[in-house]
């Protein structure tokens, strides 16, 4: 099973993927610009104005129910951080035709919902919607003060925002609530407007005629001035003495966040060590933090590690008791430096390839599985690897290609969020 | 509208056998896939802690099934964690209220996970030593949940509506109440529920019948003739408390609302009461419109229906500045549909879309399998739950609302934010 990209105009491209098996069918329409700490605001309100309706369904109501008539066709607006890239996408998903109780053409409304949503949204006077966007304005804000509701998020993101400082790839994804009260209708119509010209386009299709799909991108894009911007590429934070943090908090469960920078650059093509590192590190319940660090010492409830290569960082998260949190971060130190500098077992490594290997296997069983693996390889830039090459190359990665990684791991942030009450040592 | 469901129907359609020790085996093999998802569930949850097993009567303290869950990835041989490592597949468990269930996913040796999963289920081990040990991380995982302000409405409310029954207690139970299981407690709770003729095997994906079936006889899974007697607690009608309110450190308000039903099953009873939570405040309603435009709530307020043995009850919970503002709205809402009825286009749309869920959950190996377990440990066929669907009429719901959703039954819990933290720095 392998990806068909088709490039449909500068800087904007079709891919395909055979999906017979599934229920349902998807279209996805990802844009891919740098991320700006200007308009990060604008850009975090994006996919809640645009969910929210577009020219042919303007009301969020009527298009809830357009949704529902669709059999609970599912209307995804969202945007991520890839590194200094932010990425807005728009899917759609739903049953197959063949499941249709009326023999309605379902997955055609899908397509023209979607490129409805991504390339039609509704103006009023050449502009969003002045009270779709104060609506919206006050749901990011209820959004981004809600962060500490989740104690583990809101370590991370502390952490984070420490480790990236002004670093664009430490652009906040859901904006900042100082900016917010200076979005206007003027400035995300702006922003909506930029990114059309100048995004990379990715348009996905799993399951749908990509033969209907075609015009339909091709019909959106002539309406676009198009002058796509070179994507930024992967990038790392310098290594710095490790700084140490604490914040105080009414919580039973202390959350600790150690964020390490790799000092240079990832290298895209070593995308299979970084994953073999983390399932021995600690990415599986067979990995040395949840082995020693928890079920051996006890230290924490969960204890996990994982690299995001576009930006040269190892996050390291644990829920800790409050009295153990110094007692954990050593812990996890230790075993760190133990795994760069000392013996693996065969076993570990085994373990981490058949891990990696069935997750890889079973890329292919799950619409968003797929979508995943395909868009990260583009994202990753290079030649497209299919799951089943991935895993055939593990069998090369050794020891020495773990200990390697690791060892170019230093500590910069830990950020701990613990009780309020001194009633630990 | 019912005879137009047969894709559906052919695609629900799965394989099965009761073993003669009483095991129920549900297989779905799923042409072209890759992975097999394999499911080992029990009917024991939280919610049972009193019964008679071979004329004993047991009593448990809080948390005791979730407890046993965690210990029965342990044996003799080691942790099956480490096991399931072996194979390269993806191996856990859970426990809800009235199930505990033990899983893996893999896309090689089906056969050898099969072999672990039966065998740490059935040969379990249980020691005062590893029963401490255990006792130290679920101590953790309780207090992660305490910090959940999602979590803490919801159990709130179950304190509030129930007067006796045990779904008051937390489903891992409290620091204080695992420190009294023992071993003795552990056997007896295996003895009453993890006999073979109240489990369920479910596997879906790349897999066949035969397969499984030639596990079950490796695995020599015992006849056990023994009887399970549960001890139900003598709820009232009336509800505990109409209210609660705490603090802890949320950003906004929380707010939950629950209503007490009188305890009733049925999968028909079930999709009637799923679609009432969608027809008073989902995302196609006035109600949710009016909330969500008046920036009133959170986008995640909704509805949601549970029903157990001796329990039915609705809870809506949201993020809110005015809870009681929203409360009363919800409540009016409900008031109105019950004399106005339900809207016709809406509760078409809310068949449809349920129609949608159903199809969407046959597709992957993961919801087939779960699919067929929840239809087995909830005492239904694969499939019911659409022929179910297919009834409904718009007077069920009309009906329903006679009678259910009464303000008299009706609970309130808020959580209003502590005072904001301390941020110390230390270079």
């Amino acid at each position: 099973m392998s990806l068909h990209t088709e490039p449909i105009a500068a800087g904007a491209f079709l891919h395909t993927l055979p999906a017979e098996k599934f229920n349902r069918c998807r279209v996805s329409i990802h844009f891919r610009f740098p991320a700006s700490r200007a308009a990060a605001t604008d850009h975090a309100l994006l996919p809640l104005v645009l969910e929210r309706g577009y020219a042919a369904c303007p009301d969020m109501t009527a298009l809830s129910r357009k949704l529902a008539k669709l059999y609970g066709a599912d209307l995804t607006v969202a945007t991520t951080m890839q590194g200094a890239c932010r990425v807005l996408s728009v899917s759609v998903t739903g049953i197959k035709d063949e499941f249709a109780l009326q023999g309605e053409r379902l997955s055609a409304e899908y397509a023209a919902l979607a490129f409805g949503v991504a390339f039609e949204p509704y103006f009023e006077n050449g502009e969003f919607s002045a009270e779709a966007v104060e609506i919206e304005k006050a749901t990011l804000a209820r959004q981004l003060e809600s962060e500490i509701n989740d104690k583990r998020l809101y370590c991370v993101r502390q952490a984070q925002r420490r480790f990236f400082g002004n670093s664009p790839a430490g652009v906040a994804r859901d904006g900042y609530l100082e900016d917010l009260p200076a979005v206007t209708p003027a400035s995300l119509t702006a922003a909506y407007k930029d990114i059309l010209r100048t995004a990379t386009i990715d348009v996905m299709v799993l399951g749908l005629d990509e033969a209907a799909v075609r015009p339909l991108l091709a019909a959106a894009l002539e309406k676009q001035p198009r002058t796509p911007a070179p994507l930024p590429g992967y990038l790392a934070m310098p290594a710095a003495p490790a700084e140490h943090f604490e914040e105080k908090l009414d919580l039973e469960q202390a959350k600790l966040c150690m964020l390490f920078t790799m000092g240079r650059p990832a290298d895209p093509e070593e995308l299979d060590a970084y994953r073999m590192a983390m399932c021995v590190f600690g990415g599986l319940p067979t990995s040395r933090l949840f082995l020693n660090v928890r079920e051996k010492q006890s230290l924490c409830y969960y204890c996990a590690s994982r690299i995001t290569a576009a930006s040269a960082c190892m996050m390291v998260d644990s829920g800790v008791e409050p009295a153990n949190a110094q007692k954990a971060e050593a812990a996890i130190l230790a075993e760190l430096q133990k795994l760069a500098g000392g013996p693996i077992d065969p076993e570990e490594l085994q373990n981490a390839r058949l891990a990696l290997a069935s997750g890889m296997a079973g890329v292919g069983d799950s619409l968003a599985g797929l979508e995943n693996w395909y868009f990260g390889e583009i994202l990753r830039g290079g030649r497209i690897s299919t799951p089943q090459e991935a895993a055939a190359r593990l069998e090369s990665i050794g020891a020495d290609q773990v200990r390697q990684v690791l060892r170019r791991f230093t500590l910069s942030v830990s950020y701990l969020v613990t009780q309020k009450e001194e009633t630990h040592g | 509208m019912a005879d137009t469901f047969d894709a559906v129907r052919r695609a629900v359609g799965c394989q099965s056998a009761v073993l003669e020790n009483g095991l129920t085996v549900l297989v779905r093999p799923m042409p072209g896939y890759s992975s097999t998802y394999a499911l080992y569930g029990t009917r024991f949850g939280s919610v049972d802690l009193d019964f008679e097993v071979e004329g004993k009567t047991v009593h448990l303290p809080a948390g005791t099934a979730h407890f046993l869950e965690h210990k029965m990835f342990e044996s003799e041989e080691g942790d099956a964690f480490a096991r399931f490592g072996a194979t390269g597949a993806s191996a856990n468990a859970y426990t809800s209220f009235d199930k505990t269930c033990y899983l893996f996913s893999a896309t090689d040796k089906v056969d050898e996970n099969l072999d672990i999963l039966l065998s740490m289920v059935n040969e379990p081990y249980f020691t005062p030593a590893t029963i401490q040990k255990e006792q130290g991380i679920i101590g953790q995982e309780i207090k992660m949940y305490e910090d959940s302000p999602d979590w803490r409405v919801m159990t709130a409310l179950f304190g509030c509506l129930y007067q006796e029954h045990p779904i008051r207690h937390d489903i891992a139970g409290t620091v204080e109440s695992i420190a009294q299981i023992t071993p003795e407690m552990l056997y007896d709770c295996c003895r009453a529920f993890y006999n073979p003729a109240n489990m369920v095997l479910a596997v879906a994906g790349n897999v066949t019948l035969e397969q499984v079936l030639a596990a079950c006889k490796r695995a020599k899974l015992p006849v056990c003739p023994g009887s399970v007697r549960r001890l139900e607690a003598d709820e009232p009608a009336a509800i505990a408390a109409p209210k609660a309110r705490f603090s802890m450190q949320v950003a906004k308000p929380c707010l939950g609302v629950g209503f007490k039903e009188a305890p009733r099953r049925g999968v028909k009873f079930e999709v009637i009461c799923d679609m009432l939570t969608e027809v008073i405040c989902g995302g196609m309603t006035p109600l949710y419109r009016t909330l969500y435009d008046q920036n009133l709530v959170n986008p995640g307020f909704d509805g949601e229906f549970l029903a157990l043995d001796g329990l039915c009850c609705f809870l809506f919970t949201g993020e809110t500045d005015q809870p009681e503002k929203v409360r009363e709205m919800l409540l009016a809402e409900i008031r109105r549909l019950r004399a106005e009825g339900v809207d016709e286009e809406l509760f078409t749309l809310c068949k449809n879309q349920l129609y949608g869920e159903m199809v969407q959950d046959l597709e992957s190996t993961e919801s087939a399998a779960s699919l067929l377990a929840g239809s087995f440990l909830r005492g239904c066929q694969p499939g019911e739950e659409l022929a179910a669907l297919a009834s409904v009429t718009k007077q069920d719901l009309d009906d329903a609302l006679q009678t259910m959703l009464r303000d008299e039954r009706c609970a309130t819990v808020v959580i209003d934010p502590a005072a904001a933290g301390e941020k110390e720095e230390l270079v």
